[in-house]
């Protein structure tokens, strides 16, 4: 679980308010990069257009975040899940990446069903743990 | 539309933006009070989906104009052409660069045209040039060199010249 309201309100302060622009936009190579694998191949990029790229995505994960947050506002629940996302972006007009998106989620939840079941049994046989008890044995006065 | 790629063996967890960045970006809303994991993994996903379908579109208008460089007038035209896109992002854009009105008539940038200098009046760089004898004959100089004429203050050579000067 992310709780992020707070954290993000406290980096404001800090700043008197005001948000800086890297933490406001996305990575510019990072844009630059996806844009560059979707053009042809003898395709450019100007720099006006990646920055105006940055614009948009961040638009975009704004607009679809406060239609979620909204749903969640009014059923009266703090915490913003993946089926808030999906039906956002449908009631947004983005049908068509809802669908794929709710196949990633459930294949996600899947996937970290099986991360935590790996922890789980990492866990029971970490080293740190087996170091733990001999510790304890030998505070004990057992012999190993 | 671009959609998802699906892969057999799982979801890949790997995404192009960084997590803590998408974070921040959704943290700018007040309302927003705690996020899953999985619903920042989806809005990374979906934003990477969204960044790939409108460059895909103003790669095409770019295409339609005949231009190598996607820029942002291409980018301005897929907006356009997208309904729900255009709801939310067109007046986002900066605005479209003016025309240059065409019944001006166009100059070269290097150096504007003046108004020709009143009659009478000199160029500075006159002042700097040679004056041009009409005579070609006195331009060279005298093969003779006692031809010369002398310096016309003769104590002037020496007068250049610092001499020490006996204080006592």
């Amino acid at each position: 679980m992310e709780d992020i309201g707070g954290s993000s309100s406290n980096d404001n302060n800090n700043n008197g308010g005001i948000i800086k622009e890297q933490d406001r936009l996305l990575p510019i190579a990072n844009v630059g990069r996806l844009m560059k694998r979707i053009l042809p191949q003898n395709a450019k990029i100007s720099k006006e257009a990646k920055e105006t790229m940055q614009e948009c995505v961040s638009e975009f994960i704004s607009f679809v975040t406060s239609e979620a947050s909204e749903k969640c506002r009014k059923e009266r629940r703090k915490t913003v899940n993946g089926d808030d996302i999906c039906w956002a972006l449908a009631t947004l007009g983005f049908d068509n990446y809802a669908e794929p998106m709710r196949r990633y989620l459930h294949r996600y939840r899947e996937v970290e069903v099986d991360h935590n079941k790996v922890n789980l049994q990492e866990k029971g046989n970490s080293p740190e743990e087996k170091d733990d008890e001999l510790f304890k044995l030998s505070n004990r006065g057992v012999g190993l | 539309m671009v959609m998802a790629e699906e892969e057999e063996s799982g979801v890949s967890i790997q995404l192009e933006f960084p997590k803590g960045r998408v974070k921040k970006i959704m943290a700018l809303d007040k309302d927003v009070k705690r996020v899953s994991s999985e619903a920042l993994f989806l809005v990374s996903r979906s934003t990477e989906l969204f960044l790939q379908f409108l460059a895909e579109k103003s790669a095409q208008v770019a295409i339609e104009k005949k231009r190598k460089t996607v820029n942002l007038e291409h980018i301005r035209e897929a907006v356009k052409r997208h309904q729900p896109t255009r709801d939310f992002l067109l007046d986002e854009l900066p605005p479209p660069s003016q025309p240059t009105k065409p019944d001006r008539p166009t100059q070269p940038a290097g150096r504007p045209k003046l108004d020709p200098p009143p009659r009478g009046t000199r160029r500075i760089d006159l002042f700097f040039r040679k004056p041009e004898l009409d005579d070609p004959a006195q331009a060279q100089p005298p093969e003779n060199p006692a031809q010369a004429q002398p310096p016309e203050n003769p104590d002037q050579d020496q007068a250049q010249s610092p001499v020490p000067v006996d204080e006592s």
